[in-house]
């Protein structure tokens, strides 16, 4: 690299010698070589790169150290880069589907696809399940939300799918899983992703003249459960109340009139 | 209940203030150049404001559906770090950040038993 670097200065200060002396176009080499004396009389750039010229030795050798401490650098710096990928890949590799997955069966969950016009949201059905995520078990019906740690791989609105059911049960059946229930399923979609309220974890020493205060937030996801599958449900008895209304209607208008 | 629209997003409007002087908003600058377009695309319902506010920090104001305001001083943080806290402010609700009481939050807590049909001292016998 200084082997390159003087003779590009060499090249410049040789094109400017040139140029000032009007002298017929020579290769640089020659023109360098043959021209020493005449050189250092008249301009005062020579010196400056005449000496260098002379120190091409020193240079290549240090060329060759410089190359090499590059050398070195360079792996150093790859192996830090390469360490510090890892460190990252760890915690962001999880691009491919698969691996998506994976990580989601660790926590009991699917993603499914987005919220697209899906009319998910149903009246309350007397069913309820027992539904695990993480080390976190809760008893949910349709319409309740819960607070879980924050799940990675999904946004908001996103649907999921609780795959860890230990318990389903409705007024007239229970179904008792041993210890999770296969074809069960529990519907969710996710409504935020925030952090908890700040806990100030405060801790003193009396006497030894120590305390520290620290802050700390929780991040949550709020799930909102949809829908329990797996068990039959039993059905809603709201259609007998618009037909008896129905008929007491023209009955009360008959009497009326 | 607040949720009465679910799957609707509640943040409404987002303000980015900046300053162009001041050597706190330069994060802020470098995030409305390099990030504020695709976050502006990925969210298309979401109405993003930039004001200029000179000789102040800036900061990130979020308007919720509920009428509540989120402010957020970003002074002298990095692109990422603005763009993971304007992430925050999308994926939150618009309420008051309080210590939860409990974790699950039900109308309905029985399913199988109406503990206000029977009388407090005999055996709830299911169904």
């Amino acid at each position: 690299m200084a082997h390159r670097r003087c003779l590009h200065s060499a090249l410049l200060h040789a094109t400017a010698l040139i140029s000032l002396k009007k002298s017929p176009p020579l290769s640089i080499v020659k023109a360098l070589t043959l021209k020493p004396n005449p050189v250092i009389t008249t301009s005062n750039l020579e010196p400056s790169w005449f000496t260098p010229w002379s120190y091409v030795r020193h240079f290549s050798s240090r060329k060759s150290d410089d190359s090499e401490n590059e050398a070195e650098m360079e792996d150093s710096s790859d192996g830090e880069e390469e360490s510090d990928e890892m460190a990252s890949d760890m915690v962001r590799d999880y691009s491919p589907g698969e691996k998506e997955a994976e990580a989601a069966a660790i926590g009991y969950k699917v993603v499914g696809p987005l919220l697209r016009s899906d009319r998910v949201f149903k009246d309350y059905e007397p069913v309820f399940a027992v539904v695990q995520i993480g080390s976190h078990q809760f008893k949910v019906s349709n319409g309740d939300s819960i607070f879980t740690e924050r799940l990675k791989f999904c946004e908001v609105n996103d649907k999921l799918i609780l795959n860890k059911v230990l318990l389903l049960g409705s007024p007239t059946q229970t179904i008792i899983g041993r210890p999770i229930l296969p074809d069960a399923a529990v519907h969710a979609l996710v409504e935020e992703h925030a952090l908890d309220a700040k806990v100030i974890i405060f801790k003193k020493k009396r006497r030894k003249n120590y305390r520290r205060t620290k802050g700390h937030r929780q991040e949550l996801t709020k799930l909102r459960i949809t829908d329990i599958q797996g068990i039959e449900k039993p059905e809603i008895k709201t259609d007998g109340k618009p037909l008896k209304a129905a008929v007491k209607k023209p009955e009360k208008i008959a009497a009326t009139a | 209940m607040q949720m009465a629209l679910r799957g609707v997003w509640q943040l409404k409007k987002l303000i980015v203030s900046y300053c162009d002087w001041g050597g706190s908003s330069r994060g802020i600058r470098a995030f409305m150049e390099s990030e504020l377009p695709t976050f502006k695309e990925k969210n298309p319902q979401l109405e993003v404001v930039t004001e200029l506010i000179r000789g102040q920090h800036p900061h990130l104001k979020g308007f919720y559906k509920n009428k509540n305001e989120r402010v957020v001083c970003v002074k002298n943080m990095t692109p990422e770090d603005i763009l993971l806290y304007a992430t925050r402010l999308r994926n939150a609700l618009g309420r008051k950040v309080v210590k939860l009481k409990t974790r699950h939050v039900t109308k309905h807590p029985s399913v199988q038993a109406m503990k206000a049909a029977l009388p407090k001292h005999s055996l709830v016998g299911g169904k």
